[in-house]
């Protein structure tokens, strides 16, 4: 049965739409889902643009008690439906590997140049890009390069492999995270490999309505996965929207058959749970780390289901006092809340969120996404990390290689 | 994965049961395919609205009844331990389990009540009110409680109503969405720092009545801002429930959810049990939707999972099944059988359920399989509406499952 | 109680015939009165396929029918444009048809003058991607889509405006006469709970198949017999072109799509005339209509079906046949006073809702002879109100959804439904979007007095939830409107009753659930049963 026909309407969804709360203007999930649907088969004239307000958090899906994607439905009439072409800053923020290549060269000017006052209202004014925000900083070394030079080599010594995902962000903007997963995957006994060639997974395009380059990216991604695994090897990310892009959107929005390799693909916490649960690796933590954490479960994480496997993780840590977050929307949503039209609204989704961190008083939050990172560091000022550096710091790493290695 | 018992279904009955275990030292799965039921909730609970005393109710109900199955002992002795359950959540409810009261609902009908919540209005007899005079106050434009209603209710049983509505700037700016006027955005808006202004909007109408009353578009996340408008209103202050999606329902909810994963519970919301493993007449493991390969392992399960609605049932063109592990089912499969044409009339697949044994334990292919236990919606025997009994099964199915379950492992508290 | 005045013609019956002979009457200067027992369209004109026929299911088995059918299409799509989707039809082969067949057909659409093209069932599948793949011919033919609600209440509100009153809840139980003449009719008035009566110079009976028992209290025999026809409602909007099989007429095979959703239908069995009022769908007939619908658009085998309901077609006996086995198929005019010698009385029946305009012609032509009035009839060329062309574009400004819903059921009328304040944008109907200014505006124009009126004017309650979210709504609207709030929710038990009826027998995946979760609201909840009434 075609999922929209699916909608008893119940009105669950609109009940957890970050959105609808905040802006008049956008229709709410039921209407611009379900409801919608039915008109657009009808006639496209009942599309509306308004769509592009959607989030695509898919909060909607996992509340709805009766299996309609509406989300999905959501993002493939606004691929289907919509007129409207996207400008030069949709393409700045769609294509983070393009920007991200061009600026990783030139990073101490970049980074100077974002961050200055004239720079960022320049942005503002021609670019949209509200002037609140920071664009993130980018790295001096890339991450890959880093990896060929330092790390490479030693990777061959282990007999057992995954390959890594690294995405946008680990490589241009924060290559730590990345060698902080290759530090943990060595200590457990596994070496690392890179994907053949890989290019962003195009969440951003997505969003932005770039569906054919989305396309092409998410085909060579899939190639190269398809090498890995059939190298024997896990496909292991680090983002979890990158993760939830690979391995839903690629199918449900881009229509591409994934089947074969979509369980391969996992992020690297889920991995490394499950070696720990089913006894087949061990962690030591340092003694001496302690911090107080609260996980604030990302979007894209929700809807995965995976935010278990993150938390038992961190709570395997002893020195950490481990808080779990209400799970709801920070209200960045990729580079959504970087558009100066969306500014204002993504701050007010946020904001009991931001009030909740403010009243815990953690050292750090902990998320496995990029972007609730910069959005909840830029709103709170308390320090985000991944799930993978708060282990990677609280590893013993001597100590673990040692225990994975007595097996 | 290993736990000591998972929970399918994360409603009220699958959170009351999860809750339970985790105070018995379990560690608890609850995996539920979206939200509950508990989202179209009516303020109230009942046990069993047929007739004032509802444990005298309870005692004349067919054998096959989750009730009479209990025993009417039981029933009793569970039932006393709802009120200080959720109370100890901050889910304050009033009512005397020996003693059905009375509720209005959203037309004005009065329906026989076990628990209200304290904020909302209740009545110890459907024709005498506690009042001379109100004031019925609805938000503007919100289309899913009408005052006329209320009003011709009351004014046949010789109350003097006033009606009128509020507008707020900040409502205004939410009408502008032609859908989304609803109870639960509107509660959005009508929290904090505005429930002082609101409060003053409704002390300007109460005109000389002797009580307020207003829909239940207040409270969402948290009792806060009942408790701040209930002080600030200058009359005792009683809610009424609107239509879906209900305010008080899903703070339970959320409260109940809370308190479970605070409890170090995992709730896995958005997921699906897809296959269960079974080996030696016994439930091994579980798969979900999305953590594909991975085994769920318990020691027990709890199915509650509820009926059509929420998917625990399915009805096809030929016949009803359980969809999750295809378990055997109390049903007729002649789908002619299934419905009585008047609506109001006692519709026959209300009834059907999972069929299960005296100690609420599944059949599968005719054989009792005996980790995996049933409670709430998903039960079959009872009508919940035409009883009136449809909270106070899922809340006592579940209690009674939680001791099954312990006397089956040896009743250690661990 | 009596009314002064005297009209040239009353006109029984307020389905599709009547309202179109009450405009055709009322254009041509007649006094005239429509009464109507219960609602506009709540006979079988409210029950049937929703379909513009080409003409070409009657081609090889009836060229006058087919011949009217294609005449009337063409004048539709000019005059009632806002109650005509313009989709075009297929008539496919399937391997257990025999394709020769299709030559047949072709020939005699092409005598008929429909446009009948054979073309490649690639091409088909193109056209119309949900048609059965393994089709191994199709045909295109100009069939299309016509809205019966809209085109009924379109007719009676352009007879209001040339003069004609329409009097609903009228229910008429016998007639005035004089001699053998019939001078007017008694009614009893279903809102009052009186009798009235109200004396014309001609009455003319178009009641459908209730047209059997009216023609006896005048004293005349029309032997009509009942043809009760299923229909399944799908969730959504399967198909854009109408599907029909090419071969002789059967059961099941015409998928119709008509505004948000698709329609397949119909059965065909005889039915005592005593059940004409309480038909119910048989599981047998659901479980036929599936089958054989499959057959047309595969994917129907997974489509949330929304209800089940079933109308009834008068079948007139030939006037020289008196055991009625001989059935006229066409329209049938009878005048009472040559033919019973009972003057004043005229009977239009037979027919289809496709020839409606053609028998409210013929109808009204025999009045006008019979008064003395020489006038041209002018329906096949005036627009209907809402299909006039609309004036001044840029004042016309359709946004939302509920906007751009209402300017497809009101076409240039949806001018007139205008937001009076910041309220009434809000929708009732989500499904349908359906807005408060909509719903007024079908309260105080289109007089619709209850919510099964505005069901019928406005697709409120028709969607995908069949009523679970918007009744209440609505009930709350009129109770506001009429300012009697019991009224309104006993009105609102009786509407989700009647919604149940067409549910139960499809009652299954999706629709028992939503079943069930709007007993739980609506009784549960709300505790409506309180004012169910007591029947059955």
């Amino acid at each position: 049965m075609e999922s929209f026909e699916q909608c008893i309407k119940c009105t669950v969804c609109t009940v957890y739409c970050p959105m609808v709360a905040v802006n008049p203007d956008y229709p709410g999930p039921k209407q611009a889902g379900p409801d919608g649907e039915r008109y657009r088969l009808k006639n496209p004239m009942f599309y509306d643009d308004a769509l592009d307000l959607c989030l695509n958090c898919k909060r909607c899906e996992v509340a709805c008690p009766s299996n309609v994607k509406i989300g999905d439905l959501i993002q493939n009439a606004r691929l289907k439906y919509s007129a409207r072409k996207p400008g030069l800053r949709d393409y700045m923020l769609a294509n983070t590997d393009v920007m991200g290549s061009m600026a990783t060269t030139f990073a101490p000017i970049v980074n100077g140049m974002l961050g200055l006052k004239p720079v960022k209202k320049v942005m503002d004014k021609t670019l949209a890009i509200d002037h609140h925000r920071t664009l993130p900083k980018y790295s001096a070394q890339k991450f890959e390069t880093w990896f060929r030079r330092k790390a490479r080599k030693s990777q061959e010594a282990f007999p057992e492999k995954v390959s890594y995902f690294h995405g946008c962000y680990a490589n241009y903007n924060n290559p730590k995270l990345a060698k902080d997963f290759v530090k943990i995957m060595n200590a457990l006994g596994y070496g690392v490999n890179l994907l053949e060639k890989e290019k962003c997974c195009g969440v951003a395009l997505i969003s932005n309505g770039f569906k054919e380059k989305a396309l092409k990216q998410a085909e060579l991604n899939l190639r190269s996965i398809r090498k890995a695994v059939s190298r024997g090897e896990m496909v292991l990310t680090t983002s979890s929207t990158c993760t939830f892009t690979m391995r839903d959107e690629y199918a449900h929005i881009l229509g591409l058959d994934n089947s074969d390799v979509r369980g391969s693909i996992a992020l690297a916490t889920k991995f490394i749970y499950e070696l720990v649960d089913l006894g087949k690796a061990r962690l030591v933590f340092k003694k001496d780390y302690v911090k107080r954490i609260a996980y604030h479960t990302p979007c894209h994480m929700e809807k995965l289901g995976w935010a278990v496997y993150s938390t038992s993780l961190l709570r395997m840590i002893p020195g950490v006092d481990f808080n779990m977050l209400d799970s709801q929307c920070c209200g960045i949503a990729g580079t959504y809340g970087f558009k100066k039209e969306h500014y204002n609204d993504s701050q007010k989704i946020g904001e009991s969120l931001f009030r909740q961190i403010a009243d815990l008083n953690v050292d750090v939050v902990s998320t496995d996404c990029e972007t609730c990172k910069w959005q909840i560091e830029m709103s709170t000022g308390v320090p985000v990390e991944n799930p993978i550096s708060i282990i990677a710091d609280a590893l013993d790493v001597e100590a673990t290689i040692k225990a994975n290695q007595k097996k | 994965m290993k736990f000591d018992t998972i929970i399918i279904g994360g409603g009220l009955s699958g959170l009351v049961a999860g809750i339970e275990l985790l105070r018995k030292g379990q560690r608890c799965l609850i995996v539920s395919s979206g939200q509950s039921a508990l989202h179209f909730f009516s303020g109230s609970l009942e046990l069993c609205g047929t007739e004032e005393d509802p444990l005298n109710a309870i005692r004349g109900l067919e054998s096959s009844h989750p009730y009479s199955r209990l025993g009417a002992d039981r029933v009793e002795a569970l039932a006393a331990k709802v009120q200080p359950f959720l109370s100890e959540l901050g889910l304050h409810f009033k009512g005397d389990v020996r003693k059905n009261h009375w509720r209005m609902t959203p037309l004005g009908v009065m329906k026989r009540a076990w628990l209200t919540l304290d904020e909302f209005a209740s009545f110890q007899d459907p024709e005498t009110m506690p009042w001379k005079k109100v004031a019925i106050i609805n938000i503007d434009g919100f289309l899913d409680f009408h005052t006329s209603y209320i009003a011709a209710s009351l004014e046949e049983k010789g109350v003097e109503c006033s009606v009128s509505g509020i507008s707020l700037p900040q409502l205004d700016k939410l009408r502008e969405n032609p859908t989304e006027m609803r109870s639960t955005n509107i509660s959005k808006v009508l929290t904090g720092d505005i429930i002082g202004t609101l409060a003053a909007r409704i002390n300007e109408r109460i005109d000389g009545a002797d009580a307020v009353l207003m829909p239940a578009v207040v409270g969402l996340t948290g009792c806060s801002d009942v408790v701040r408008l209930k002080e600030l209103v200058d009359r005792p202050l009683h809610f009424l429930p609107t239509l879906p999606p209900s305010v008080p329902g899903i703070r339970m909810q959320l409260m109940l959810k809370r308190h479970f994963q605070k409890q170090g519970g995992i709730y896995m919301l958005g997921d699906s049990v897809v296959s269960g493993t079974f080996v030696d007449g016994r439930l091994k493991s579980v798969r979900t939707v999305n953590h594909e390969d991975t085994e769920f392992e318990a020691d027990n399960f709890i199915l509650a999972s509820g009926s059509f609605f929420s998917k625990g049932l399915v009805a096809t063109q030929n016949g009803v099944v359980e969809p999750v592990f295809g378990l055997d089912v109390d049903a007729v499969s002649d789908r002619k059988e299934w419905y009585d044409r008047n609506m109001f009339n006692a519709q026959p697949y209300m009834k059907f359920g999972v069929s299960t044994d005296s100690e609420f334990r599944v059949r599968r292919d005719g054989n009792t399989v005996t980790n995996l236990y049933a409670a709430g919606a998903v039960l079959s025997g009872f009508n919940p509406i035409k009883e009136g009994s449809g909270a106070g099964v899922s809340v006592l199915t579940a209690f009674g499952v939680v001791e099954n379950i312990l006397t089956a492992t040896g009743g250690v508290e661990r | 109680m009596s009314s002064g005045q005297e009209f040239d013609v009353i006109i029984i019956g307020g389905g599709i015939t009547g309202a179109g002979t009450a405009r055709d009457c009322a254009m041509r200067g007649l006094k005239t009165l429509l009464l109507e027992r219960k609602d506009l369209t709540s006979g079988a004109t409210g029950r049937n396929h929703g379909l513009l026929h080409s003409g070409a299911r009657y081609a090889v088995t009836d060229q006058e029918s087919a011949q009217e059918c294609i005449r009337e299409n063409m004048i539709l799509r000019k005059i009632a444009r806002h109650c005509v989707e313009e989709t075009d039809g297929l008539f496919i082969t399937l391997p257990e048809d025999d394709l020769a067949f299709q030559g047949t057909f072709i020939d005699a659409c092409l005598k008929a003058g429909i446009r009948a093209e054979a073309i490649d069932p690639k091409v088909a599948i193109r056209m119309e991607p949900s048609v059965n793949p393994s089709l191994i011919g199709a045909v295109k033919v100009p069939d299309g889509a016509v809205d019966p609600f809209r085109l009924t209440v379109a007719n009676a509100l352009d007879a209001r405006i040339h003069g004609a009153q329409v009097l609903k809840d009228m229910e008429v139980v016998g007639f005035l006469k004089e001699g053998d003449r019939v001078v007017g009719v008694e009614a009893y008035d279903h809102s009052s709970k009186e009798k009235k009566s109200f004396r014309s110079r001609l009455v003319i009976n178009a009641g459908g198949i209730w047209g059997h028992h009216i023609a006896a209290l005048a004293g005349a025999t029309v032997n009509m017999f009942p043809a009760k026809g299923a229909l399944l409602i799908f969730g959504h909007r399967v198909n854009n072109l109408v599907i029909n099989r090419c071969r002789k007429p059967a059961d099941a095979d015409i998928l119709v799509p008509g505004d948000t959703i698709s329609l397949i239908g119909t059965t065909s069995s005889r039915l005592p005339y005593d059940e004409i009022d309480n038909m119910k769908v048989t599981a047998d007939e659901v479980d036929l209509l599936l089958r054989e619908g499959q057959k047309l658009a595969p994917e129907l085998a997974h489509t949330r079906i929304l209800r089940a309901y079933a109308g009834v077609r008068p079948l007139v006996a030939a006037d020289n046949d008196p055991t009625g086995r001989s059935i006229s198929r066409g329209i049938v005019c009878l005048d009472h006073e040559t033919r019973d010698g009972i003057p004043g009385f005229i009977t239009i029946t037979g027919g289809k809702l496709m020839t409606y305009r053609l028998m409210a012609e013929w109808a009204t032509d025999l009045a006008c002879k019979k008064l003395g009035v020489d006038k041209t009839c002018r329906t096949a060329q005036v627009p209907l109100p809402g299909s006039e062309e609309i004036r001044k574009k840029k004042n016309v400004k359709f946004e939302d959804l509920g906007q751009k819903a209402a300017f497809g059921r009101h076409g240039a009328r949806a001018e007139k439904i205008q937001s009076k304040d910041k309220y009434d944008d809000s929708l009732v109907c989500e499904c349908e979007g359906v807005s408060i200014a909509e719903v007024n505006y079908a309260i105080e124009t289109l007089d619709a007095r209850n919510i099964t009126n505005l069901r019928r004017r406005t697709r409120l309650g028709m969607g995908t939830c069949q009523g679970e979210l918007c009744a209440c709504r609505a009930a709350g609207l009129l109770s506001k409107a009429n300012g009697c709030a019991r009224e309104s929710v006993t009105d609102l038990a009786g509407f989700m009753n009647e919604r149940w009826k067409g549910m139960f027998p499809v009652a299954w995946g999706e629709t028992m659930s939503e079943a069930q979760f709007t007993s739980w609201i609506y009784e549960g909840v709300c505790g409506l049963d309180a004012f169910s009434e007591k029947s059955e």
